[in-house]
């Protein structure tokens, strides 16, 4: 009896005229329009549809590792999201996550870099090469996704010479007991982590004076600073947060993985995964539309997809393959900004407008 | 595909040389509803029979008839808003009438679109060139119809570019047809609008406002190549704001006014003063002013501009505003009235000049810095410079005082946000159903009101209100003409921005009326009327 409840399923069944009795029906149809409560109906659903075809899918453990492994993707996401509000992108979080794993995984396995410093150190490398992107888009003036490409590799570079051919390996336990460590049996402490800076996040973004600013600057940049909103200074800021999160979420990989290389970060197609997070959450590229929370349940939904796919014995290959068939899927089902709809609705006249 | 081959190897044989007195051929008694290929002549006379065109339930065109001859200028004028555009638009193709016919030489054509227009030879050079600015001349002129080569497949620059040259001549721009469009200034690219015309072989040509992004100097070349295709037997139509240009070009002036033609007359028989009555004597609406006279003794002056300077825009403009009282800035498009506001709010920088506030001189001015002084500015373009689209009304609304909410810590408080959106918007009266609703899903009105809101809630002292009523419904026009006199009774200086005469009338208590960037009259009291205004805005003062 169970149909799977896509986000492309839930708008398509609540926009058409089903007469459903009383309040209560409209409050339901209002909160399945939420892409956040869509997402929840499908991370459930698909969890309900594993867990019945697959014995060992819906074990504590099996949730334990789905929640964590979404963590790293969920701090670069939210962060992502920050910057994409904000009508940015930034191509450069997967080194700025890699740089901040060897360059505190290297002191740690030789020296026993205190773990508490280590965080304190990625933390403040990832605001620095997070400045970095904001000087460009923010005081330079370089569109972002040239500034970040340019970073991208720049960044890349860097974190190839800070490796100088070596990685870092046995990462001592300290980190990697803080990778697995569990609050509750299938609740594990970086989840908590997760949710705490999506929390943050979401005030941030909705309570701050600085955060607020942000969807009105990605929405409207001119509108904003005729509203008298410091348009420059609230790009640089998403940036340096960004920055701020994927240090974190390289904090977190060593944890996790307890081994980093000069390729970390990219090789796990953190770009691709950040940016996909945020879109599945509802997160619009063109600025000013999505949120934190949304993002967070993307990473979730996206990790929860992957670890499906291997319980399934999909040849792991087809990874970013199935990710990008879930981003479509996200872009599609967006009632407002699906381009599929824009174009499809699109006059082929001009459109009439107000005569002069 | 045959047909465009065959059309395109008969212009090559001809060139530019054939386009002149191309000998009428009589069309055939059967009627081709059709919109045909090839067949544009030079001598074609064009005719719109009681064209009627609304948007969005408002009547902009009611049953209009006009006639284009060939080998005259014929021009329409009109307030804006009269219908001028919407005219042109239709007899082009761009706009479909709701009803009427279009009827071409002894032919009804209909259905037409701006590519089947162009193929029956009737081209609209708009009011800012469109060129495709990345590409060249030549390839600007020859766009849809590029022409192939030897091999079929390839494009045949040589011939193209040749005959180019043939047409730019014509049009009497010496320029080199492989630059890239860009290059060119925007005079030189209305002469390439009007070049491509010519290579697409149209004979009815329209001009919408051609020269009000020119000088009088480029519009002059302009009147040159219209004289010459007049001489070669087109037909042309032109639409202007600017009176002298419209006496000294035309042949024959057809007078609009709220969407009616009031008058066709030869030019001889008309005189600059009889068409601005015609223009603006609109019946009186039988509207009152919507606030007392005002009475200037004891106000404070809290604006003071004096020698503001932005060229080329506008010059030396001084003007002030008393507490309680509200000015008028009146002015066609492109009189520098909106460019005086951005200059003032800090968007665009001025050559000199001040601008003071209660006296005390703003310098380095910028929104921020304006809106913490007691200045804010109500833009005219709402969907770009004004709303963010995607969000809530609410915080539309507070957008402009965010670092003033209060706060518990860093944390803005909702609830005291929300009060403070909610009496703004009750205020203002936006109708709408709820703050949380997205504001592009409200009405023009209900999105201006919210603007008037989020200004209101800065505590201005002074308030530029810059085309406040564009593209609102009438219930909503009213509204603010109220809303506007009740501020200025609480004491704030009003600046009211607006091509509307009759509005200005009934709000203003004073209006100063710009003309090419200068400041033309000034009007106070019972001087300030449609028709006093109407002859100073189009520059009856250089007839």
């Amino acid at each position: 009896m169970t149909t799977l409840p896509t986000p492309a399923a839930a708008p398509a069944s609540s926009g058409g005229p089903i007469a459903l009795a009383g309040r209560f029906g409209d409050i339901v149809l209002g909160l399945l329009r939420r892409r956040e409560v869509q997402l929840i109906v499908a991370i459930l659903g698909l969890f309900a549809i594993c867990s019945a075809l697959h014995p060992q899918f819906g074990v504590p453990s099996n949730i334990a590792f789905i929640l964590a492994d979404s963590v790293t993707i969920m701090l670069v996401s939210v962060g992502q999201t920050i910057v994409v509000l904000g009508r940015g992108i930034d191509l450069s979080v997967s080194p700025i996550l890699g740089i901040a794993a060897v360059s505190i995984g290297f002191p740690a396995t030789a020296s026993h870099l205190n773990i508490w410093l280590a965080l304190l150190i990625a933390l403040v490398i990832g605001v620095g090469l997070g400045i970095g992107n904001g000087v460009l888009v923010s005081v330079i003036g370089i569109p972002p996704i040239i500034a970040t490409l340019a970073t991208l590799t720049i960044y890349g570079g860097v974190q190839f010479i800070i490796c100088g051919g070596y990685s870092v390996i046995n990462v001592p336990a300290v980190y990697t007991n803080f990778g697995i460590a569990t609050l509750l049996p299938g609740i594990p402490w970086l989840i908590v982590i997760g949710i705490g800076i999506v929390v943050l996040a979401y005030l941030f973004l909705t309570r701050t004076v600085t955060g607020r600013s942000v969807y009105a600057v990605g929405n409207n940049a001119e509108a904003a600073f005729r509203a008298g909103i410091p348009v420059r200074r609230i790009l640089f800021t998403t940036y340096v947060i960004c920055g701020l999160l994927a240090g974190l979420a390289g904090f977190i990989y060593l944890c996790q993985i307890g081994s980093a290389t000069s390729t970390s970060g990219s090789d796990g197609n953190t770009n691709l995964y950040s940016i996909a997070a945020a879109l599945i959450g509802g997160t619009t590229l063109i600025g000013g539309r999505g949120g934190p929370i949304g993002s967070a349940l993307g990473a979730v939904f996206l990790s929860e997809a992957l670890q499906a796919m291997i319980s399934f014995r999909v040849n792991e290959l087809w990874d970013p393959a199935g990710v990008g068939v879930l981003i479509l899927i996200a872009v599609v089902a967006d009632r407002q900004g699906s381009p599929v709809r824009h174009v499809l609705r699109r006059p082929f006249r001009q459109p009439a407008e107000v005569a002069k | 595909m045959p047909l465009l081959l065959v059309r395109n190897k008969g212009l090559r044989s001809q060139g530019p040389a054939a386009t002149r007195g191309h000998p009428d051929r009589a069309s055939g008694g059967d009627v081709d509803r059709r919109p045909r290929v090839g067949t544009p002549r030079v001598g074609t006379r064009y005719e719109g029979r009681s064209l009627t065109k609304s948007f969005d339930g408002a009547t902009v065109l009611s049953q209009v008839d006009i006639t284009f001859a060939p080998g005259e200028v014929h021009s329409v004028v009109g307030e804006n808003g009269a219908g001028k555009s919407t005219l042109l638009k239709i007899m082009a193709g761009i706009y479909q009438p709701d009803s009427g016919q279009l009827v071409l030489g002894e032919e009804r054509v209909g259905g037409l679109s701006p590519r089947s227009a162009q193929q029956l030879g009737v081209y609209l050079v708009p009011q800012e060139p469109a060129l495709m600015q990345s590409l060249s001349v030549t390839e600007n002129l020859f766009v849809g119809i590029l022409r192939r080569g030897r091999l079929h497949f390839n494009v045949d620059w040589r011939s193209m570019k040749q005959e180019a040259s043939a047409y730019l001549d014509r049009v009497g721009l010496d320029v080199d047809p492989e630059v890239r469009a860009e290059e060119l200034s925007i005079a030189q690219q209305q002469l390439v609008e009007c070049a491509r015309a010519l290579v697409h072989r149209c004979t009815v040509i329209y001009f919408d406002e051609p020269t009000s992004p020119l000088t009088a100097k480029e519009a002059g070349t302009l009147f040159e190549v219209m004289k010459n295709l007049r001489a070669d037997g087109y037909t042309l139509g032109f639409i202007s704001h600017r009176l002298d240009e419209v006496l000294a070009i035309s042949d024959r002036v057809t007078v609009l006014r709220d969407g009616k033609r009031v008058s066709t007359a030869l030019r001889s028989e008309v005189e600059g003063p009889s068409l601005v009555k015609a223009m603006v004597g609109r019946e009186l609406t039988g509207r009152e002013r919507v606030r007392p006279p005002f009475d200037a003794t004891g106000r404070k002056e809290m604006l003071a501009v004096e020698d503001l300077t932005s060229e080329p825009s506008f010059a030396g403009v001084s003007f002030s505003v008393r507490e309680g009282e509200v000015l008028g800035l009146a002015g066609l498009v492109g009189s520098g009235r909106t460019e005086i506001a951005e200059t003032i709010f800090g968007l665009r920088p001025s050559d000199r000049g001040t601008v003071r506030l209660e006296g005390r001189r703003l310098e380095h001015r910028s929104p921020r810095a304006c809106i913490d002084a007691g200045l804010v500015y109500l833009p005219e373009d709402r969907a770009r410079h004004g709303i963010f689209a995607d969000v809530e009304v609410e915080r539309n609304v507070t957008a402009g005082v965010i670092p003033h909410l209060a706060r518990y810590g860093p944390l803005v408080k909702p609830v005291a946000e929300r009060d403070l959106a909610k009496q703004a918007t009750d205020r203002t009266g936006v109708r709408m159903a709820s703050l949380d609703t997205l504001i592009k899903a409200l009405s023009g009105g209900n999105q201006q009101r919210a603007m008037l809101s989020r200004w209101l809630l800065a505590a201005p002292k002074v308030a530029i209100f810059d085309e406040p009523t564009r593209g609102v419904d009438v219930g909503a026009k009213d509204d603010i003409y109220h809303l506007v006199a009740q501020l200025a009774e609480g004491g704030l200086a009003c600046v009211f921005i607006s091509s509307e005469l009759s509005e200005l009338a009934i709000t203003c208590d004073r209006v100063i009326a710009m003309y090419e960037g200068h400041v033309v009259g000034e009007l106070s009291g019972a001087e300030v009327t449609d028709a006093n205004l109407g002859s100073l805005i189009v520059g009856a003062h250089t007839i």
